[in-house]
């Protein structure tokens, strides 16, 4: 037993950590490490930094132009990027498309897609949830009826995560109603720029514009867009959930912002009050204890054991962690959390109207309570916490 | 980075949980209860099996006669003995009292004690605690004075002492005591070694809650023999040895409450169906088995930081402890809680599990000392990798 990484690691660490700090724009940096707000134009522009490197489909196999990193090395690299300030990678098209086009695609598939996923120049919106199947994802109703040799499209997708930049949309799409709803469900590749496809915003709680609907009125979709084989899946969409399983605990995000947490504290004030700072000590345990389990899980992943009970609960416990440290930075921030301004997400606001700068409080307050609001989704999103629990507890059952 | 066991710890494993399982049962337990009255178990049988086994001497050097093992050997021990319920001073001699001894004594002492700790002769267990002190190990009262003859004497008072049995074991003391200066000055803290056989010490015994035995020792000029000078960073790291040892064994109490309460719910029916089917219930099992893999994780991070340089290494401990001590009181609550009237009957395993667990809390530092610990020790950065 080891907690030590070997030479070999530690030099990867340091060439991608070399490589992501000379890379990486200030601009944008800057940005992730004061949580001010990113748009299209950032998120693209470091995609296409990775993409020219080959590192933006970091966990592709090198059969398909990725690095063919292993499961640490992955994690290495995920944790150096958030340690820099780089912002998450949108995972649609490179983490989560990506893989079941290589499984179950064509070669004219690969060659047609998977280039412009890579480069970044291809954004990618998921199309799974719709308004009457969210836990129960097996009931889409989306309907996709062949017609010689295209699909023809009718319904609705929701929670649409920045689907209004997509370029492309994969779909669950419902190509058989006479069966089980799992052997219904076809994997369809839609271009968003089809006649047909509406994309209307949903503003979250926080005022920002994330998520979306997606309204799919005849949309005709050529048959080479399917993935795989009708009806089949539900079968990639499990598959995808096999995959990456550690990633969704963002425990290298969680050691960041438990910094920025100790930062804000500082600044205001409550960084030495006993109360306040053991909350602080409290996360930090918490933080700790699930850095091990992502470890524990990762190793036994490397040496190709399974670890379905111990990684479910990685989503679980990092969700709750990303929520825990959005409040206690509001909770920093006291009364100067309250005010709602806007433009103050945005990098270099000034609020020459105010007197003390910003109303109440420091400007770097600005985002935290928008920030508190918005993770209350990470319990809700990705499997919630209670559908989570029970899949815990049928492993230990049986 | 690994997290496996080599295929000899695995043995060592399966070494004592086979004498668990055949002799050391919860019937077995219980029985001992009873025989030991007032003083709490006897763990003289355990200690006898456990010598028989080999692994008494596990953390002597083999320069000194004994196994020459490392943290991880007694990681898989405490485990297998917190699983078992073993009531016995295992972690208390042959991990702390052995551990001090191998890394702070005088070589003359060592020669004198080590090869008789690792063959079962000889047993050197802690007696730390004090009325004033709650967790803080830096509180000592208890004096020391050099006598005119040059010889060390003791006089105080030291609780809940993880003494043994009545066994013909030469037993012995390490005992923190104050050559000068205030009760919670860092320097004037010495540890000595006192024999339980010395003029002037008084061993009064009695159950703790779990049923094992504990004693107050009374020391009126006992004479001692001095084993560290500066004796507060060798007191911590004996304490680190023993909250990582406790961790281990409470992830071994753990995982056999978890067992149990899984086996409940899958047999207990109420309105026609087995309760396993409740949600409620089967989240409140989610909820446990978070705390038993967030402890074993921490369980594992302690003992592999018990190498580390102190600062990092109590650092460290205080986190596993904090960890620990929250899982410990969870697991130990809800056990009880799923497993509904009988899980608080004396008849029934879960809730000696559960004191066992109580009294691993209040050992050694609780969880809020500990908070306190992490608190003081919090740098700008904190993680596996920093």
């Amino acid at each position: 037993m080891d907690l030590n990484f070997t030479p070999a690691q530690q030099a990867f660490r340091d060439e991608v950590r070399t490589w992501v700090r000379a890379n990486l724009p200030a601009d944008i940096a800057h940005k992730v490490h004061s949580a001010l707000r990113l748009d299209k134009s950032d998120q693209q522009r470091w995609a296409r930094i990775l993409g020219a490197k080959g590192w933006h489909g970091y966990g592709w196999p090198k059969a398909f132009g990725g690095p063919g990193w292993d499961a640490i090395e992955r994690h290495i690299f995920e944790e150096e990027c958030a340690m820099a300030g780089a912002p998450r990678i949108v995972p649609f098209g490179p983490v989560m498309v990506a893989p079941v086009i290589m499984a179950f695609g064509s070669p004219e598939q690969h060659q047609r897609f998977l280039p412009g996923i890579m480069s970044g120049d291809v954004w990618w919106s998921q199309g799974y949830s719709e308004p009457g199947s969210g836990s129960d994802l097996a009931s889409v109703k989306t309907r996709a009826e062949r017609q010689g040799n295209q699909y023809i499209v009718n319904g609705q997708k929701t929670w649409t995560t920045l689907g209004q930049h997509g370029d492309w949309i994969f779909c669950l799409v419902r190509t058989n109603t006479e069966c089980k709803p799992q052997a219904g469900i076809s994997f369809l590749l839609i271009d968003m720029k089809s006649p047909g496809v509406t994309v209307r915003p949903i503003i979250t709680l926080d005022g920002e514009h994330e998520v979306n609907e997606v309204f799919f009125d005849n949309v005709a979709v050529p048959v080479d867009n399917l993935v795989g084989q009708e009806n089949k899946g539900w079968t990639y969409a499990k598959y995808l959930l096999g995959h990456e399983r550690t990633n969704i605990a963002d425990v290298n995000r969680a050691k960041r912002e438990l910094e920025r947490l100790k930062r804000i504290a500082r600044d205001e004030g409550v960084y030495d009050d006993v109360r306040f700072r053991d909350q602080i000590a409290l996360l930090e345990v918490d933080i700790v204890a699930l850095e091990m389990m992502v470890l524990r899980v990762l190793c036994a992943e490397q040496g190709g054991k399974k670890t379905l009970e111990v990684a479910g609960l990685l989503k679980i416990r990092g969700s709750e962690i990303q929520q825990r440290y959005t409040e206690l930075m509001m909770l920093a921030a006291g009364p100067g959390a309250l005010p709602f301004l806007h433009e103050a997400m945005e990098a270099g606001w000034q609020g020459d109207q105010f007197a003390g700068g910003f109303p109440g409080g420091l400007v770097q307050s600005a985002p935290l309570a928008s920030h508190y609001f918005n993770n209350r989704k990470t319990s809700i999103y990705g499997g919630s916490n209670e559908v989570q629990r029970n899949i815990v507890a049928q492993t230990l059952l049986g | 980075m690994d997290f496996d066991f080599t295929s000899e710890q695995e043995q060592l494993r399966d070494l004592v949980a086979r004498w668990v399982q055949k002799d050391y049962g919860f019937e077995h337990r219980r029985g001992l209860i009873k025989a030991g009255g007032g003083q709490g178990i006897d763990p003289g049988t355990a200690w006898q099996a456990l010598g028989e086994l080999g692994l008494l001497g596990l953390a002597v050097p083999a320069d000194f006669d004994g196994m020459d093992m490392g943290p991880v050997e007694a990681m898989v021990v405490m485990e297998e003995l917190g699983r078992g319920l073993v009531a016995a001073p295992y972690a208390a001699a042959a991990l702390m009292g052995a551990g001090l001894l191998r890394d702070h004594a005088p070589q003359v002492v060592q020669q004198a004690w080590l090869p008789r700790v690792a063959d079962g002769s000889a047993r050197i267990v802690p007696a730390l605690q004090e009325r004033a002190a709650r967790h803080r190990l830096n509180v000592v009262n208890t004096q020391a004075h050099l006598g005119a003859d040059g010889v060390w004497q003791i006089t105080g008072t030291k609780n809940l002492v993880p003494v043994g049995g009545n066994d013909g074991v030469t037993e012995a003391y390490v005992v923190p005591a104050r050559t000068h200066g205030a009760a919670d000055a860092s320097d004037g803290l010495v540890l000595f070694l006192v024999e339980a056989s010395a003029p002037g010490v008084k061993v009064q015994s009695h159950p703790l809650q779990d049923g094992s035995r504990a004693a107050e020792v009374t020391f009126a000029a006992a004479p001692a023999t001095l084993l560290v000078h500066d004796g507060l960073a060798a007191l911590e790291h004996m304490a680190d040895i023993g909250i990582a040892a406790s961790c281990a064994e409470a992830v071994g109490a753990m995982d056999s409450l978890m067992a149990l309460t899984v086996d409940y719910l899958n047999t207990r029916k109420q309105f026609g169906v087995v309760i396993a089917s409740f949600q409620a219930l089967r989240h409140r099992l989610a909820d446990m088995k978070m705390q038993l893999e967030l402890a074993r994780s921490m369980s594992y991070y302690a003992t592999l930081k018990l190498t580390a340089p102190a600062p990092e290494r109590r650092r460290a401990l205080a986190q596993a402890k904090v960890q620990l001590g929250q899982s410990m009181r969870f697991v130990g609550q809800q056990a009880i809680q799923l497993h509904g009237g009988i899980g608080v009957t004396d008849e029934y395993a879960a809730a000696h599990y559960f004191k066992r667990l109580t009294c691993l809390e209040l050992t050694l530092g609780d969880t809020l000392h500990h908070l306190g610990e992490v608190s003081a020790r919090m740098q700008d950065s904190a993680g596996v990798v920093a």
